[in-house]
């Protein structure tokens, strides 16, 4: 209380500075605290971008540059290995390719399912894939039907090698909803 | 027995077991005066009696011992990943009863206007750390140890075949943990299912001490003075989080279909799951015109709905049924509160449409991705 | 008396015993006792009173403090574990059948596992116990928002160690977790809003680019997957839990410890 009584008696307007700091500072103290603020604001933007910098860095190092996965296309044999009306399973486990023939020709069918990524089961009897993960069913066609799946399943580019062998090449996929099933290197015909 | 076992497996048909549970659950945790009146006059204040806690037990040890003579039943429960389920249905059951038994003794106390069970003289009634907690803590850590060392010795951990990328198993379940989740996905698009659902869990658990500004029964318990909490809070807990989870545990057989406990799982079981999403109902069954191509026109209906249901619900509500609730809370705490209500509403909402009339989809634009 | 000292009376004495455990001898007087608990950077976690039903198991049900038990002993056993599981598609199973079968007592394992699933049924307990106490007001609410954050660490740690064995369960387990991962809006490839990140027909978030990839390190699971859970599973998520679980346990005590009626 005492300081308090003391300082209103002082005369001096508050706001300015201290009379031994006067003769040095006054004259550039505008303009220094100006280009101080502009630098700090310059440094302060320097710093985030360099933090952004950094953990985008750390955001890339995730992705690889080179991938080392298993060989995407493969040879099926000839078309006559494959019988009309039937789903195909000997290249399910190798290569996650069912091979279906129709009446029309044949066409190479996905083995992963549209929901969560589980293998669906082809079920002769009932004539549907059926996944035991959440119980999603497809047509023999790869339609889906039933149960949480909310597209059908994809096909793979097939074309017929120069042998006369069929190629099925998986990064190549058609899928249904876009209309890309009619593309005829979705479909061989036979 | 057949008959019991026959009456169990109807009665654990997904429609008359959940139903039965939400209708019953506001009378045993009360949300309203109104509800608490029923509880009353229900007699369900009695369920936290000692000698209700003896009865439920024993029901439980017997259903679970006379269970465990069915071998499908066995196959589910001494499955090695299952055994904790079984504990935490036990250990579920104790610690509510546990909890609403002291709350119930603490509401009779403040309304005879005695001080709670916890309540004490600050700083006399204090303990010293040193004997008094550590000691418990080290007879709590050594019983613990011994409890884990025993199970450990008598129940080897589960390990399966070899990974094997192209043979899903059947039923292909995830940890019992997630299993509620799973039971989402089936009535949710993944973006839902698994991203938005539980992100919303997350920040309406986080959000649970910012919306709830009732300073009533903070570090005692009780029920009473804050019913609403504690019922949404159990709806949550019990309902749509472990109830969720045992029915994925139990009744959930191969190819994700539903079974009774006592139900051999039969691989060949079919059921009609044909779904349609809501815009053939409305396109293709009700005005039998087939589906227009424009994206926009087809899903107008599912929009509208949707938009309706978080745009126009939570006004309508705050000025009629919740108006008490919306003056409380003020119109920020409200509009996060009720929008975390309705998004978790939906789960039952979708799981209803998809029994009952096979509804997928309300919403559905699978050329963006976009199901709902 | 003072002539004849048993042998643990002199040891309790001694230079070296005084120099461990400050304060002299057993504490008997409420002095000492205090001491005790403030002396030991362990005890030290506590406060040196509690209110008495700080002290009932009917009031705290001990879920917190057997999480953070459940914590050491998985830390312990996982560390163990560590030296005989190698994270390769190659060794993985069998290192995991070696486990129970060619290292002496062959249930680190199983205390491992079932640790596991036991923290998970202790940390919903407790977060239970906190919301039927009214634990959760002020001004304990941002405690409370830590808690969940562990309760969802806790769940991640589980799951990343569920691939590990890389048994059937484990695959398809992470099958269906990462490719949820996929659905998220925008940065995952099949989430709503992926297809409008795109320029004319390049589309930036692909199976290539997104966030499953990040998860899986690549475009289907395989060596590297197993990898990135391994080390998520080891490190990077002990070491993120274990700062959450210094903050909480600080804020227990900064937050006026246990919660008691006003």
């Amino acid at each position: 209380m005492p300081e308090a009584k003391e300082k209103k008696s002082v005369t001096v307007p508050p706001a300015s500075p201290p009379p031994a700091a006067l003769g040095k500072i006054d004259e550039g103290s505008q303009v220094s605290r100006r280009s101080f603020f502009s630098w700090l604001s310059i440094g302060w933007i320097a710093f985030v971008a360099a933090t952004g910098g950094f953990f985008t860095m750390m955001l890339r190092f995730f992705f690889p540059n080179v991938l080392f996965e298993p060989v995407q296309t493969f040879r099926a044999g000839y078309p006559e290995d494959y019988q009309a009306g039937e789903v195909d399973l000997r290249w399910k486990g190798k290569y996650g390719t069912w091979i279906v023939r129709d009446g029309e020709g044949i066409y190479a069918l996905s083995t992963v399912c549209t929901h969560l990524g589980c293998t669906p089961n082809w079920l002769a009897a009932e004539q549907k894939f059926k996944c035991p993960c959440h119980g999603s069913g497809f047509r023999k066609t790869g339609i889906n039907f039933e149960g949480p799946a909310p597209r059908p399943l994809e096909r793979f580019r097939i074309v017929l090698a120069d042998d006369g062998q069929i190629i099925v090449d998986k990064t190549k996929k058609f899928q249904q909803e876009k209309g890309q099933w009619g593309d005829p290197e979705a479909f061989l015909k036979v | 027995m057949e008959a019991f076992k026959h009456l169990i497996d109807t009665l654990s048909k997904p429609t008359i077991l959940v139903s039965f549970t939400f209708i019953i659950f506001f009378f045993v945790f009360p949300p309203t005066d109104w509800f608490e009146k029923w509880h009353k006059k229900l007699k369900f204040d009695g369920l936290w009696s000692v000698k209700s806690f003896w009865i439920i037990t024993a029901l439980l040890v017997g259903f679970f011992v006379t269970g465990l003579s069915d071998p499908d039943f066995r196959s589910i429960m001494l499955k090695p990943d299952n055994v904790p389920i079984a504990g935490l249905i036990f250990l579920v059951f104790f610690f509510t009863w546990l909890s609403m038994h002291q709350a119930y003794n603490n509401d009779k106390l403040i309304d005879a206007g005695k001080p709670v069970d916890e309540q004490y003289d600050a700083p006399n009634d204090k303990v010293l750390v040193w004997p008094d907690l550590v000691y418990i803590e080290l007879i709590t850590i050594i019983l613990f140890s011994a409890f884990m060392l025993v199970w450990s010795i008598g129940l080897p951990a589960p390990l399966e075949e070899p990974a094997n990328p192209s043979e899903s198993p059947n039923p292909a379940k995830a940890p019992w943990y997630f299993l509620g989740l799973q039971e989402m996905l089936v009535y949710f698009d993944p973006w839902m299912a698994g991203v938005v659902l539980p992100s919303l869990i997350i920040v309406g658990l986080m959000a649970i001490p910012y919306l709830d500004n009732n300073k009533e029964g903070s570090g005692y318990y009780s029920f009473k003075n804050r019913k609403l909490s504690i019922a949404i809070f159990m709806f949550g807990w019990l309902v749509l989080w472990n109830l969720l989870i045992v029915i994925g545990t139990v009744l959930r057989g191969p190819n994700w279909n539903f079974f009774g406990p006592f139900e051999f799982w039969d691989s060949h079981k079919i059921e009609a799951l044909t779904n349609i999403n809501l815009s053939e109902f409305v396109y293709v069954k009700w005005l039998s015109t087939g589906l227009p191509g424009n994206i926009l026109i087809r899903e107008i209906w599912g929009m509208i709905l949707l938009l309706g249901y978080f745009m126009i619900l939570p006004p309508l509500l705050a000025k009629t049924w919740l108006k008490n609730l919306f003056e409380r809370l003020g119109v920020a705490r409200y509009s996060l509160f009720i929008v975390l209500i309705l998004a978790a509403l939906t789960l039952p909402i979708k799981m209803y449409l998809r029994w009952m009339f096979n509804l997928k989809y309300i919403i559905s634009i699978p050329e963006y991705f976009f199901n709902f | 008396m003072s002539e004849k000292k048993g042998l643990l009376k002199r040891l309790a004495e001694g230079q070296v015993w005084t120099s461990i455990f400050r304060g002299g001898g057993v504490p008997k007087s409420r002095r000492q006792r205090m001491m005790v608990v403030l002396n030991s950077v362990f005890l030290h976690l506590h406060p040196v009173r509690l209110p008495k039903h700080a002290v009932k198991l009917k009031f705290t049900w001990c879920m917190g403090g057997l999480s953070f038990f459940l914590f050491l002993i998985l830390t312990i056993s996982g560390i163990l574990l560590m030296f005989y599981y190698r994270p390769t598609i190659e060794y993985a199973y069998t290192d995991i059948i070696d486990l129970a079968e060619q290292v002496p007592f062959g249930i680190m394992r199983e205390i491992h596992r079932w640790g596991a699933h036991a923290m998970v049924i202790t940390v919903w307990l407790h977060m239970f116990r906190v919301f039927m106490t009214g634990s959760y007001k002020p001004p304990r609410e941002f405690n409370w928002a830590i808690g969940v954050i562990l309760l969802l660490l806790t769940l991640l740690l589980s799951f990343t160690g569920y691939l590990l064995p890389w048994d059937q369960l484990a695959i398809w387990a992470i099958t269906v977790g990462s490719n949820m991962a996929r659905a998220t809006p925008f940065i995952g490839s099949e989430g709503p809003g992926a297809a409008l990140l795109a320029i004319g027909d390049i589309n930036f978030v692909t199976m290539a680019s997104d966030i499953r990839f990040a998860l899986i390190g690549g475009r289907f699971l395989g060596e590297a997957t197993l990898l990135r859970f391994y080390v998520l599973h080891c490190i990077g998520l002990p070491f993120i839990i274990m700062i959450f679980m210094a903050v909480h346990f600080w804020r227990i005590r900064k937050d006026g410890g246990i919660s008691t009626p006003v």
